[in-house]
């Protein structure tokens, strides 16, 4: 209880202030809804309001969300500061997280697509590689062709030789080392070595060196040409070099260019460097060229150049204007690197290696902190960003204000009940088959009987645990949880098996027919807000009643504060304890009627995963009171649209706000939490006044938040 | 109904595979039960292991895939395993450690900050996947997990011929479902003969009485929290590298709240949960058979679930009956009478038993009705009207038999004073369910013809032998020498 001197000073300050806040949060909302600017026009305001669907409805709901912001700091005074801190630190913790996400945020600037060529005057040292194939036209008995290939001591190869199909033509295949020593020489083509190469060799026309083992590192020359003693020549000769080894050559000069992609996104071990191979002769110029493959991505290359040894022999990270207009084919900026007219000093395989240039620590952290702002930017300013995702926001809002109310309930007398996710499926099922099955009805008697009948059936499912919790003593959290399992399956069940239409490849119900909706009254482009506002506060009124003006909700306070004490009192705590189980379950039916009849409009798969676990963050948050509820679910539900504006903007994963709401929760049940700060503040006035209210029980953020104010 | 595809459905049953199979699905749900067996033993409730479980699980995916790329293929895939499976439990033991902070340091509700580990079990999990694969539904795309060793027992076990039976049941199990079967012993030891086991169960009893005796409560509290943690990694590390093979979002399904329910269901006890457990996994292991059966496949999903409710109230009703027979034995003093109440204790589950078995007949009986078309596979020429017949006969019966069995759950004592009235009830529904099994049993030996006849006589048999095996023949002579005291 607030001391009376303390309560003087507030009674009007509060309300005013509370009153300045509400009217903020509206004139903002409705700037925001409305999309008006700042230096608009008054006409234009005018234009714009009128252009929006249902604007009177958007300032009554504008209004509401104001007026909710007025209840909270009317009801919870200065504890409305320690909610709206501790969604603050949670938003800070969410920050970090996303921070932390967005650590690879700098890698989009070395991120990209990549190729690498090497220029030159000179003959190229090798010509074939393994596993290439290359076609020639033989016209004369004198046409030869000679292919040069790098190769490693041990690897093992296969040379092919072959004429079109065809063709009848003996061809002489050689197989010599640098020094020009006969190493091999193909012979006909066996049916097993045909079958072997079926890759290549089609008929009995091919001439094959099998599996022969290169005796040391070095450089080989294939021949072929047509046998001694053939007269008349007219084919198109193929030499294909076979092995299972890794190529010891890239590229040669002038050929197509190869490349990769630098810090591919989502993969697990992603490239950030690369080596490419050539052969050069001594004396070869060569002109080594690294670009981005595609003028906008936005990658900075740097390329050095090793030797046949492993010796550094030129880099370079940059292009100067010059080289970019001299290569415009390959280099699209001074970014790209180029290695210009280097002669080489040895024959051998050289190394390009090739990566980003390394960004700077400070571009790292100043990258990171420019994507997390962007994303945060999304995520707290998203929802009224546009007028269909604010539609999504109040519609989220008015499930999540149901489900907190009907959570906050049975925390109100201490049950941890958590069955609202099993009471909202079947609420759901229930008013989704009677407007599927009624639908000749009038509007006006269908949409009240699929209210109650979903509200009865959310009952029912509430009142089962609270009976066995009250008359029997079974664990309330434990029944519930199953409970809810066997709503869902029930749920899956009937609309698998008899609410989809028979050859309908998904699994939904028809469309629930008009009669049987709640009516829109803002309607942007079938996002739909609809007469559950009227519902929702009726609901938010009722319970108030009920918890603050009843019998029973005065029996549900004292069983909340102290059920032993309750019982000598003369209440009657089995009953109520079922009772309130029962009524907390039609509130959770009811949202699931919103749920069906108001957002989805018809029955879903999975209509809802987990809605009632945010409902409990709604409850916590709120003091359990139902007055505060509406701005907490009203939260709540922002931070999810936003969440999900977050996640389509800067792809950062929605489920930051299911980590925010963990955070919320620990925080917001942390009672050790605020002794530590109220003590301190108890010191400092030297008074032990303010600690009275909450010397009585270990866990306040269950019990009534600080009756007695004005009720 | 498609008689060869029923007789397989039966063989496959009745058949080793589907015992290797149980304990294949068993493992997950044992080892967080027997965590939340300890966190309940001590008085914290540990309602985060579903929460732990999905970190741990995802954790060994991530490390053991990481493995392979720090260490090379070949290093990696020897240790990848062990490495997640460490790593898992470090994340396991954390997150219950942080549970306990928030709890016993600074003072939040258990049960609210147990929900909390939930929900950053399930989102962190699924936010750091999608950061790292790119994918929001599981890792097989981006991440190589691998799977714990699996066990091979010795191959000349298969020649033996009872041995064989069981070989087959434990041949090919992951090293995870021994690690199950040996934590069952491992707590027992732990809870029964090891002082801090005794601690931990004073601390679970009284509080108050325990740190007046010198014990460190809150020490002792944060030991269970962390224990539980671990045994809920175990599990969660089985269901990604021994059971799946890769991780996916909210894979334990609901098996952490599963396990909350399972010690209440196994009495409090290592051994009690371990069989708990197996029933569990008995259930789940059905529902796949019966898949085959074209049934909705939600129907044997939700017997596990409604099992757990009724077990709870099971072991409700006998916390208060035992509270009773406590406190008459204090009161009545020598004339108490121990026996008679003991076969009461015994009857009355029976009697709930039966009661509960008979809400599933119910729950089968709602399904037909609210979805008739799901079952019209069942026979060749079935109609709704059909279904709604059997669905209408299996609700009247299974009506009927919590009709009788509920009078003496509510009051135990009409046990004892009208023993014949009992005895008729409990051996007309055991007659029935065992029958039943009996009949199906029957049907898949060579005795088919005559399933029928056999298989309800087996059961008239067996469940008068149980029944007066359980206490019923006490019963009857006292009931003989002296009629029943009239009880307050």
């Amino acid at each position: 209880m607030k001391p009376k001197t303390a309560q003087k000073g507030n009674r009007l300050t509060l309300p005013l202030f509370g009153f300045v806040m509400a009217v903020l949060t509206l004139l903002f909302l409705s700037y925001k809804a409305y999309g008006l600017g700042l230096g608009m026009s008054l006409s234009e305001v005018k234009d714009a309001i009128q252009a929006t669907p249902g604007p009177l409805s958007v300032l009554l709901i504008n209004a509401l969300a104001g007026f909710s912001v007025f209840l909270l700091i009317w009801e919870l005074r200065w504890d409305a500061a320690r909610v709206l801190l501790t969604v603050v630190v949670a938003l800070i913790f969410g920050y970090l997280m996303t921070a932390f996400f967005s650590l690879d945020a700098a890698d989009s600037l070395i991120r990209g697509e990549f190729r690498i060529k090497v220029v030159s005057d000179a003959e190229a040292l090798t010509t074939i590689n393994y596993g290439e194939k290359i076609a020639t036209e033989f016209s004369s008995p004198q046409d030869a062709v000679s292919y040069t290939f790098a190769g490693r001591a041990g690897d093992v190869v296969s040379v092919l030789a072959y004429v079109d199909q065809d063709v009848e033509l003996p061809l002489a295949l050689t197989l010599r080392d640098e020094n020009g020593n006969v190493l091999g020489e193909g012979t006909q083509a066996t049916k097993t070595q045909t079958r072997a190469f079926r890759r290549y060799l089609t008929k009995k026309n091919g001439y094959v060196i099998q599996d022969f083992t290169l005796p040391e590192d070095g450089f080989y020359t294939i021949t072929a040409q047509a046998a001694e003693g053939v007269e008349e020549v007219n084919a198109e000769v193929t030499v294909a070099l076979v092995s299972d080894a890794p190529p010891l050559v890239d590229f040669a000069y002038n050929s197509k260019p190869v490349g990769a992609i630098f810090n591919k996104e989502k993969v697990s071990n992603p490239l950030r460097e690369a080596e490419y191979h050539f052969a050069g002769r001594e004396g070869d110029v060569v002109t080594i060229l690294a670009y981005v493959s595609r003028p906008e991505v936005g990658m900075d290359l740097q390329v050095t150049l090793y030797g046949p040894d492993g010796e550094k022999i030129a880099f370079n990270d940059n292009a100067t204007d010059a080289q970019v207009e001299q290569f415009s084919r390959e280099l699209k900026s001074t970014r790209d690197a180029i290695l210009q007219d280097v002669t080489l000093p040895a024959e051998g395989v050289y190394t390009v290696y090739v990566r980003p240039n390394p960004l700077d620590t400070s571009v790292r952290i100043k990258e990171t902190i420019k994507a997390t702002n962007k994303a945060y930017d999304a995520f707290l300013l998203g929802p009224l960003s546009r007028l269909n995702r604010w539609v999504v926001w109040i519609r989220d809002a008015l499930t999540l204000i149901l489900l907190g109310l009907s959570i906050a309930m049975v925390f109100r007398a201490r049950q941890f009940s958590l069955g609202a996710e099993g009471q909202l499926y079947f609420g759901a099922l229930v008013s989704g088959v009677v407007g599927l099955t009624f639908g000749n009805l009038p509007s006006y008697l269908l949409v009240p009987i699929a209210l109650l009948s979903a509200a009865t059936a959310g009952f029912l499912w509430g009142l089962l645990p609270g009976a066995l919790k009250a008359y029997l003593g079974a664990d309330e959290l434990v029944s519930t949880l199953m409970l809810n399992m066997v709503a869902q399956r029930f749920y899956e069940m009937v609309l698998t098996f008899q609410l989809k239409p028979p050859d309908a490849g998904y699994t939904y119900s028809d469309w629930i027919p008009e009669n049987g909706l709640l009516a829109p009254i803002v309607d942007v482009t079938g996002d739909q807000v609809t007469i559950a506002v009227y519902i929702v506060i009726a609901m938010v009124v009722l319970t108030w009643l009920m918890i603050r003006r009843t019998p029973i909700g005065y029996e549900i306070r004292m069983i909340g504060a102290n059920i032993k004490f309750a019982n000598y009192g003369g209440v009657n705590t089995k009953r109520t304890i079922m009772l309130v189980m029962a009524i907390s379950g039609a509130v959770a039916g009811l949202a699931g009627a919103h749920l069906a009849m108001g957002m989805h409009r018809r029955l879903i798969l999975n209509i809802s995963v987990g809605l009632a676990f945010e409902g409990v963050v709604v409850a916590l948050l709120a003091r359990n009171n139902p007055l505060v509820v509406p701005f907490t679910g009203l939260l709540y539900a922002y931070l999810r649209t936003g969440a999900q504006v977050m996640e389509r903007d800067a792809n950062i994963s929605s489920e930051v706000v299911r980590i925010i709401q963990a955070v919320v929760i620990l925080l917001i049940t942390a009672e050790a939490l605020v002794t530590f700060v109220r003590r301190r503040r108890i010191r400092r006035r030297g008074t032990l006044e303010l600690d009275m209210g909450e010397g009585q029980n270990g866990n306040g953020s269950l019990t009534p938040a600080e009756e007695g104010a004005h009720g | 109904m498609d008689n060869s595809l029923f007789q397989n459905v039966l063989e496959g049953i009745f058949s080793a595979a589907f015992l290797a199979s149980v304990l294949r699905v068993t493992t997950p749900i044992l080892l967080p039960s027997l965590g939340a067996l300890i966190s309940d033993r001590a008085g914290v409730i540990n309602i985060g292991l579903e929460g732990i479980m999905l970190i741990s699980a995802f954790t060994g995916v991530v490390f053991s895939a990481y493995a392979q790329t720090w260490w090379g293929a070949d290093t990696g895939r020897m240790v990848g395993p062990w490495l997640g499976l460490g790593m898992g439990l470090v994340m396991g033991v954390l997150t219950a450690w942080i549970l306990g902070f928030f709890h016993l340091k600074l003072k939040a509700d258990l049960i609210l900050s147990g929900i909390a580990i939930n929900f950053l079990g399930q989102s962190a999990t699924i936010a750091i996947m999608y950061e790292l694969t790119g994918d929001r539904g599981n890792t097989q795309g981006g991440l190589e997990s691998m799977k714990m060793p699996f066990i091979h027992l010795p191959k000349f076990l298969n020649d033996i011929p009872v041995v064989s039976f069981f070989y087959q049941v434990l041949d090919n199990q992951s090293v995870m479902t021994w690690i199950a079967l040996a934590s069952v012993a491992v707590v027992w030891y732990f809870l029964y003969r090891t002082p801090t086991g005794i601690h931990l169960r004073a601390v679970g009893e009284n509080p108050e009485a325990a740190a007046s005796v010198g014990i460190r409560v809150t020490r002792i509290k944060y030991l269970a929290l962390v224990l539980s943690g671990v045994l809920a990694a175990l599990g969660g590390v089985h269901m990604s590298m021994g059971y799946l093979g890769f991780f996916q979002a909210n894979m334990t399904a609901g098996r952490g709240f599963i396990a909350l329910a399972t010690p209440y269901l196994g009495g409090g006890h290592p051994i009690g949960t371990g069989l708990a457990s197996v029933i569990f996994g008995s259930f789940d292991a059905l529902s796949v058979r019966v898949g085959s059966l074209e049934i909705p496949s939600q129907l044997p999903q939700v017997l596990p679930y409604m099992a757990t409710v009724m077990a709870l109230v099971i072991y409700a009703l006998q916390n208060q009956l035992a509270v009773r027979v406590r406190t008459l034995r204090s009161a009545e003093g020598e004339g108490f009478d121990a026996t008679f109440w003991s076969a009461i204790q015994r009857l009355s589950v029976l009697h709930m038993f039966m009661a509960m078995v008979a809400v599933f007949g119910v729950l089968v009986g709602v399904s037909m009705f609210s979805a008739p078309k799901g079952f019209l596979s069942l026979g060749t020429d079935w109609s709704t009207s059909t279904v709604f017949l059997y669905g209408g006969l299996i609700m009247a019966g299974s009506l009927f038999l919590i009709g009788v069995n509920l009078p003496f759950m509510l009051d135990v004592e009409r046990i004892g004073r009208h023993p014949l009235a009992s005895a008729g009830a409990m051996v007309v529904s055991l007659w029935l369910y065992l029958g039943l099994v009996f009949m199906l049993f029957v049907e898949t030996t060579s005795l088919a013809d005559h399933s029928v006849t056999l298989g309800f006589l087996i059961g008239l048999a067996v469940s008068i032998a149980i029944w007066l095996a359980l206490g019923g023949l006490h019963l009857l002579q006292r009931n003989h020498r002296q009629p029943a005291p009239a009880q307050a």
